[in-house]
């Protein structure tokens, strides 16, 4: 063991001071050699003989000295270094080819890097605490199967039972959704957590100190405060001083503790920029009105725990499993819950959302592809190059190389390559990071800056790769190398020499070698070129419109207000009524109605008349709903109010939906019915208007059809009101028309809230199909042209003859032309029919009233994108080729037929 | 290259041991020294080809087994000098045992078959 050791120790060693090891034994063989010499004289030969005899009787010198290199280092390592040092070299010989080669793998590894580094600060960021790792949020399975971040949501009465029973969690914390908080004019985000919540978390404050326990003890007792950094720093401006102030809200006096740290923005789900936390004893003076804390259904909290150092995940969920079907049935749930789990918490929070894992598998397989067109056209590249010096290979070969060596010398080429790709990858990433980032964060932010009515920034998000996006990179890029070097490797170092000696020679055998591989890869490089290029195209052409396209009802001066009523049903609706009629009689509001608040959601139940079934959009509408946000009644009448007085079913419908439902009848009188629940619940309504036509679902389309219900005051619809004034004045005017309900209410502009959101939606989109546009362009164009005129090349010599013969020099051209097309035009229409394909598929979900259209009314084979398509490739095509053979014409046959 | 690799590990152990051994009862050597000592022992029975010791020499430097450095030839050239080390003469007395015990075992099995 010790004497292996020794040995690799001496190799290691022998690496360096390899010249001096080897002059050394030149020396000695030289001495050797003398000595010998000198003794077969001494025998009696002639000195020449003497020499020659010395000679045969050591053996060859080569060999030995070869065995002693051999040994003396690591030869692995050396074979390495010098690899990749000629590799170097023979890049640098064809820089034109490098640099093309490195810009495409940079193009493909960084827009996947860029995804990558999305996905990473997204999903993968841990919770901002101390040891995050034994940290666990408790997640709750609806027996309904209903997802997303209501499964986070538990009752204090449930949170003080886990807290008090469950012996696996050292320490349980509860913290609400944070919610806003009025302060004078201002709007603050708060938050309440319990009076362990900094401690258990291991966060302590940069400025005076965090909550006692005791703190969170008799309700209203402790008015006190935990401010965020980024709070102290904008309200403050970071004055030490700012300790001890007192801040007024909802009228009640609290005073400053001390200040979060900078690296904890708090741990909502998802992430919100809070400004301050109280403790959850503190609750009802922040939301008067509301007591939290006794009913059990009432789920405003999120729950981590920090497991004890004894419990695993797995028996601390099963304990913690038990403890929840007991809570459970000590009283009646709305929607049972059928479970319990713990999850390792992200930033993020709800990361194993299906819909959630089905965008990113979209994006992803998007970055796939475009990692493919970059990996093959390198693929393509080193065949064409590895074809290029198969003269060089095969007298290697013949001169005894061994194929094991020159695969690997190949392969260091091209993951050197690969490598440099990579390199350059992170630069292309670095730039387009900084171009989607916002969006992201405006995506993740838009609640909160909804909520605050001013915009928002969050100090934790950042792009900035760390090590895990580092290792993805080089991941990738040795991947790539590896597996797109191999094979050219590998089919250009068979060993039949002979062959490959003689292929050389002509030409035209270069071009028959392997053609069925290489015309796969061309036709596939093509295909999916064509394919990205294809959907990027429409994606674009679709989207752009998007910022031309209007709602169809009147969205100025109309805003949207909203409050919390209380957990109540029956005490809620008469609350609502009682809001809504005051509202009503105020002069400064134009119109008041309650309905569906238009982009905020869809409901779409299966609707069935006599002759027909499907189905459609639905909302509910009160008297002056349609005056409220200018949508015309075509025929018929609005509801009134006599209608809710007798709860009559009766239902106004779109145009497009009594076109559909009765062709060329009049719908008013009609009855129809819907499956108001998914489960066969029918219920029949009389038609007794039509309205026009609007988006109400999304801005991508009119809605195919849509009934608008007589509304009903126990489902709560949102308050919508209509008036010439300005956003303070309505606030002010709602706020006063109930003083209970200021607390909770907002107003939100529908042109800056639902129609805003659909339109940053429509304009996300569209910067990353523009960035996908551009990416397909550059990549097609490179793909195609490189595989182009690499074809022309490879016949120079062929073109060379047929000149020298006499050939016409129009018809060499076209037939080159023509040939080399051949595949390009195979691969370009296998490309389109598949973006036809994805498109159609697209389009056929339309079929769904509430679904998206992506294209935004355009029909799915628009003959711009196709045709437009078509001439570029066409294009590039025939330059990639023209370009070359016009050049292989001039050269001279003699030059030509020499041509390697 | 295959066949040429056996032969030659066929060969290692012995040849390091026949180095081992020479630098052991002749005090330092240089190679050349050390590949004549080998032909005249084995009384020209073995064929060596004299550079292949050198390939054993290095590797029993590697293991630390002997040492060398530069000295002065008996015709007054500048050779390299072998000296077996502590370390190299235990080997030696383990190997040796060994390769007793080896050849009488082998011994005795080749005056079975033949006898």
């Amino acid at each position: 063991m010790l004497n292996t050791w020794l040995s690799l120790f001496s190799r290691i060693a022998g690496v360096f001071g390899r010249r001096s090891a080897e002059r050394e034994f030149d020396d000695e063989i030289a001495a050797h050699l003398d000595l010998l010499t000198e003794d077969y004289i001494r025998r009696g030969m002639s000195p020449t003989e003497a020499r020659l005899a010395a000679r045969r009787s050591f053996g060859g010198v080569a060999q030995v000295k070869e065995t002693q290199r051999e040994l003396r280092g690591l030869p692995q390592i050396e074979v390495l270094w010098a690899d990749t040092r000629f590799s170097m070299r023979t890049l640098a010989k064809t820089p034109g080819f490098t640099l093309v080669a490195v810009l495409t793998l940079a193009l493909g590894i960084g827009v996947s890097t860029t995804v990558f580094s999305a996905f990473n600060a997204v999903a993968l960021k841990p919770l901002p605490v101390a040891d995050p790792g034994s940290v666990v949020r408790l997640e709750r399975w609806f027996e309904s199967r209903s997802l997303g971040n209501g499964q986070y949501a538990f009752s204090y009465p449930e949170y003080l039972y886990f807290r008090d029973h469950c012996g696996a969690f050292a320490q349980l914390v509860a913290s609400n959704w944070p919610f806003p908080v009025e302060a004078g004019e201002q709007r603050f985000l708060a938050q309440t957590v319990s009076g362990n919540y900094f401690a258990s978390l291991g966060i302590r404050a940069v400025l005076g100190r965090t909550f006692f326990a005791d703190e969170d003890g008799a309700p209203g007792a402790h008015a006190v405060l935990v401010l965020s950094h980024a709070f102290w720093e904008r309200q403050y401006h970071s004055d030490p001083f700012a300790l001890g102030k007192t801040l007024r809200l909802n009228g009640v006096v609290f005073t400053i503790l001390g200040v979060a740290p900078e690296s904890f923005p708090g741990t909502a789900v998802p992430p919100e920029p809070i400004d301050f936390w109280a403790p959850i004893a503190m609750q009802t003076e922040l939301t008067r009105g509301y007591d939290w804390r006794d009913d059990a259904n009432n789920r405003q909290f999120v729950l981590l725990a920090r497991l004890s150092t004894t419990a695993s995940l797995k028996s601390a969920q099963a304990e913690a499993a038990v403890l929840m079907r007991q809570f459970a049935a000590s009283h009646i749930e709305r929607d049972r819950t059928a479970g319990l789990t713990l999850q390792r918490p992200t930033y993020l929070g709800n990361t194993e959302d299906p819909r959630f894992l089905a965008a990113v598998t979209k994006l992803m397989l998007v970055i796939g592809l475009v990692w493919l067109i970059a990996c093959a056209n390198l693929a393509n590249m080193l065949l064409a190059r590895a074809a290029a010096r198969q003269r060089e290979i095969a007298v290697r070969l013949a001169l005894g190389a061994n194929r094991g060596r020159i695969v690997r010398q190949l392969l260091t080429e091209s993951t050197l390559l690969a490598l440099a790709g990579g390199a350059a990858g992170l630069l292309v990433s670095a730039w387009t990071a900084r171009l989607v980032w916002p969006e992201i964060q405006q995506g993740l932010l838009g609640r909160s800056e909804g909520l605050l009515g001013r915009s928002v920034s969050f100090p934790l998000f950042s792009l900035t790769p760390d090590l895990r996006v580092f290792a993805y990179t080089l991941v990738l890029a040795l991947t790539t190398g590896i597996v797109f070097g191999l094979s050219p490797a590998l089919q250009f170092t068979r060993p039949d020499i002979t062959r490959g000696l003689k292929l050389e020679g002509s030409a035209f055998g270069a071009r028959l070698t392997r053609p069925r591989f290489r015309s796969f890869l061309v036709l596939g490089q093509v295909a999916a070129s064509m394919f990205l290029l294809a959907t990027a195209g429409l994606l674009l052409r679709g989207l752009l419109r998007s910022y031309a396209a209007q709602p169809g009802f009147d969205a100025r001066g109309v805003y949207l207000v909203y409050a919390d009523f209380g957990s109540d049903p029956r005490q809620a609706a008469a609350r609502q009524q009682r809001f809504y009629q005051r509202l009503q009689s105020l002069p400064e509001l134009r119109n008041v109605a309650i309905g569906g608040a238009p982009m905020t959601g869809t409901w779409t139940p299966p609707i069935f008349t006599e002759s027909t079934s499907g189905r459609t959009l639905a909302s509910y509408a009160s008297p002056d709903y349609f005056a409220t946000l200018s949508i015309p009644l075509v025929r018929g009448r609005d509801f009134t109010a006599a209608d809710r007085k007798h709860g009559t079913a009766v239902a106004v419908i779109s145009e497009r939906a009594a076109r559909r439902l009765w062709p060329d009848e009049d719908p008013v009188g009609k009855r129809f019915k819907l499956d108001m629940n998914f489960r066969g619940k029918l219920a029949e309504f009389e038609v007794i208007g039509v309205a026009g036509d609007v988006r109400y679902a999304n801005l991508s389309r009119i809605d195919p059809a849509h009934v608008y219900l007589n509304y009903d005051a126990a489902d709560l619809e949102p308050i919508l009101v209509k008036t010439g004034g300005s956003l303070a004045a309505v606030r002010k005017a709602v706020l006063a028309a109930d003083p209970d309900l200021a607390r909770s209410a907002g107003v939100v502009r529908i042109e800056d809230g639902p129609l805003q959101v659909q339109r940053a939606l429509a304009g996300t989109y569209a910067e990353f199909a523009a960035l996908l546009a551009m990416l397909a362009v550059t990549l097609a164009g490179i793909v195609i042209y490189g595989v182009m005129s690499y074809l022309v090349n490879c016949r120079i010599k062929e073109i060379g003859v047929l000149m020298a013969l006499g050939a016409d020099a129009g018809h060499v051209l076209r037939s080159v032309i023509l040939q080399g097309l051949r595949p390009v035009i195979a691969g370009s229409i296998l490309g389109l029919l598949g973006a036809g394909v994805l498109s159609a598929v697209l389009h056929s979900s339309l079929s769904f009233p509430g679904s998206a259209d992506l294209l935004y009314g355009l029909p799915w084979w628009d003959p711009i994108t196709f045709g437009g398509v078509t001439i570029f490739l066409a294009t590039i095509a025939v330059l990639a080729s023209t370009v070359p053979a016009r050049r292989a014409l001039r050269v001279d046959p003699m030059v030509a037929l020499r041509w390697e | 290259m295959a066949t040429e690799e056996s032969k030659s590990s066929i060969l290692q152990g012995t040849l390091d041991l026949m180095v081992l051994t020479t630098l052991d009862s002749m005090g330092p050597l240089h190679g050349y020294g050390i590949a004549r000592r080998i032909e005249q022992v084995s009384e020209d029975l073995i064929a060596l080809n004299q550079g292949t010791i050198y390939a054993a020499l290095l590797r029993l430097q590697q293991k630390r087994w002997i040492s060398a450095r530069w000295g002065t030839s008996e015709n007054n050239r500048r050779a390299k000098f072998y000296v077996i080390t502590p370390a190299g003469k235990k080997q030696l007395q383990s190997e040796a045992q060994n390769w007793d015990r080896m050849a009488s075992v082998m011994g005795k099995l080749l005056a079975a078959t033949r006898g």
